[in-house]
């Protein structure tokens, strides 16, 4: 039933996609000539493609960030790792950086310092809570150095900025969505041979040593394939905040804290909010990672507000 | 108060180089230009530099304030304009005075501090639904500060004529103060101020308990609320003039505290005296490195914030188990 209405919903918002914007494309024109093919083809269709591949991904990795810290709060946000990875690609970005394989590169460069911050930052730190305020305390600080990069390079170019503080989908190109395609397919099996030693983490580390599974290891695999999952689309997009939050958050909420639905979610609230993002306040385009920042939040405050009632500390 | 007068000694010369400073002449020019120099000199040092440190003064000073005031209201180590929705909050309110076109100063700092009430209002709510395990709650003030940056964004992009600002007030600077900042932030601070000393016996019994406060005979709902509210404006006073200066609310309070304890008569003027010369520490060092001077204060003060984040979990955390 429920799977029934959400293939339904993903087609709808799939076409949707394709048709709505100026100009409005019906749907018996969307594979006509003209005009309108070429804003559907080289407009719509890879950004539509670029924030299914980056939802998908983000989903993903941030179920695996939380089943493996076992923390439904561990995001990428609060973890140094999108604030590293968007502050690598700022810097490069405002000052004109030539760098070789950019912005995916300084991406993955940028989430490996940001977690490493963390990692470090956290040593000696008790409980779940303490972590996410240090992880917090680092991305504040990574941030602050992304706005002091573009505030040096005298930026003008505001979009730039807005990409890599919330992230962003404006101006993607069918080369953006190549290039995160490959990225994405080399990394995708990695994260699909997680998945098993994803499941012992979960239950907690007595449990994974009684299985013949290192914990401390494991962990630091999951870790680091998530971190590049992460660092591919905040490259291309920016954070998109919190659907690293939302997606298995949904998935949960199905009743299956799997990698497949929580993808699915992620791909799917993407598109939606891009849609919402680029169409409400026409011809404004707003940021995508606005809309999920704002959503996201509400619904981790809702959360955790609910979570701690009903087991009074 | 063997603090006070060293700290008031080091906040004046900190100022003082903060005059110095700048990208216009050397600090030797300057030094001779305040002791009556040509003309254009001394225009720039009256015009231009006496009104930034001025005005970064009283942001450090009101932030300093308000960061004391949170954390032995709300009794939690971790609380400061950042970790409380507050400072986010305030932000966004002054955001939204530009969004609608408001050029005075005063109708900006009104937005903030409804800003600043929302966020501090929907913390309260939270934290009287769910009861208010000190790192808890932090963890919620960071998710609202998240919220209300976002929707301060949405609302940068939505115009973008304002987006040119939007480093300014993501984080702060004093890049272009001038005597109109300095006007409309010092009634505010004087209340602000004057308002929190007056206050410190509360401030003392509140951070204590609540039964303790009862015993005293303070009625502790409508005094916290009056206390939180001279929170609220100090901060978004500060961020109405300067935009976020990040941290510094939660570095002033436990520098003062680390230096004279928690008596609240000589930490509170000691913690607003830390902010105002931080904040003249970091434009120093921004200024050299031609930084927004809240950069400079975000990094110190995530380091600040890590270590008592630490700290806080060893002491509940592990009391627990």
């Amino acid at each position: 039933m429920i799977r029934g209405f959400l293939a339904v919903l993903a087609v709808l918002l799939i076409i949707g996609s394709l048709m709505l914007g100026t100009p409005f494309v019906g749907v018996n024109r969307l594979f006509a000539g003209g005009i309108e093919h070429i804003v559907v083809v080289e407009l719509r269709a890879p950004r539509l493609l670029l924030g299914l591949l980056a939802g998908g991904a983000l989903g993903v990795a941030g179920l695996m960030l939380q089943e493996s810290l076992r923390n439904p709060l561990a995001v990428p946000e609060l973890l140094g790792v999108s604030g590293g990875a968007a502050a690598a690609v700022t810097v490069c970005v405002v000052f004109g950086l030539t760098v070789p394989g950019a912005p995916l590169l300084p991406a993955v460069a940028g989430a490996a310092v940001g977690a490493g911050l963390t990692l470090l930052a956290v040593r000696g730190a008790v409980g779940p809570e303490a972590t996410l305020l240090i992880g917090a305390a680092v991305s504040a600080a990574l941030q602050a150095v992304l706005l002091a990069a573009s505030a040096l390079a005298d930026s003008r170019d505001q979009g730039v900025l807005v990409r890599y503080l919330l992230g962003s989908l404006t101006g993607t190109d069918w080369a953006d969505v190549l290039v995160v395609g490959i990225a994405l397919a080399v990394v995708t099996p990695l994260a699909v041979l997680c998945l098993p030693s994803l499941k012992v983490l979960r239950l907690g580390d007595e449990a994974a040593a009684s299985a013949g599974l290192n914990a401390g290891r494991a962990r630091v695999v999951v870790l680091t394939v998530s971190c590049l999952l992460i660092a591919v689309v905040v490259g291309f997009c920016g954070p998109i905040a919190w659907i690293g939050f939302l997606a298995p958050q949904l998935a949960r909420a199905l009743g299956t804290a799997s990698a497949f639905w929580s993808m699915v979610f992620g791909a799917l609230l993407v598109v939606a909010a891009d849609l919402a993002a680029r169409t409400v306040l026409y011809p404004i385009e707003l940021p995508v990672g606005g809309l999920t920042a704002v959503i996201g939040v509400a619904v981790g405050i809702l959360v955790l507000s609910r979570r701690r009632r009903r087991v009074p500390a | 108060m063997k603090w006070l007068i060293p700290m008031v000694v080091v906040t004046a010369v900190l100022a003082f180089v903060q005059l110095l400073t700048g990208s216009s002449m050397s600090p030797v020019t300057a030094l001779a230009a305040l002791f009556g120099g040509d003309g254009t000199e001394r225009q720039i040092i009256v015009e231009l530099r006496a009104p930034r440190v001025l005005v970064g003064l009283g942001a450090g000073a009101c932030l300093g304030v308000a960061g004391t005031i949170l954390q032995s209201t709300l009794r939690n180590p971790l609380a400061s304009p950042e970790v409380t929705g507050v400072g986010s909050g305030a932000i966004l309110g002054a955001v939204v005075a530009t969004t609608i076109g408001s050029e005075s100063p005063i109708e900006m700092v009104v937005l903030a501090l409804l800003g600043g009430m929302l966020g501090g209002g929907v913390l309260w709510l939270v934290a009287s639904l769910r009861g208010s395990d000190p790192l808890g709650l932090a963890v919620i003030g960071v998710l609202l500060s998240a919220m209300l940056a976002g929707a301060t964004l949405i609302l940068l992009t939505a115009r973008p004529q304002l987006a040119g600002a939007m480093t300014q007030w993501l984080v702060g600077s004093l890049n272009g103060r001038t005597w109109e900042h300095w006007s409309a932030l010092w009634p505010f601070l004087v209340i602000g101020l004057a308002g929190a000393f007056l206050v410190t016996v509360v401030l003392g019994v509140l951070a204590v308990d609540d039964d303790h406060a009862k015993a005293v005979g303070v009625s502790v709902t409508p005094w916290r609320i009056v206390v939180l509210m001279l929170a609220v404006l100090t901060t978004s006073v500060a961020a109405a003039t300067t935009g976020a200066l990040v941290f510094v609310g939660m570095l002033a309070p436990h520098a003062a505290r680390a230096l004279v304890g928690s008596d609240q008569r000589v930490a509170l003027p000691l913690s607003a005296l830390i902010g105002a010369a931080t904040v003249a520490a970091a434009d120093i060092v921004a200024q050299n490195a031609s930084l927004p001077a809240g950069a400079v204060t975000a990094v110190a003060g995530a380091v600040v914030m890590i270590h008592v984040a630490k700290r806080t979990s060893a002491a509940t955390v592990g009391g627990m188990r």
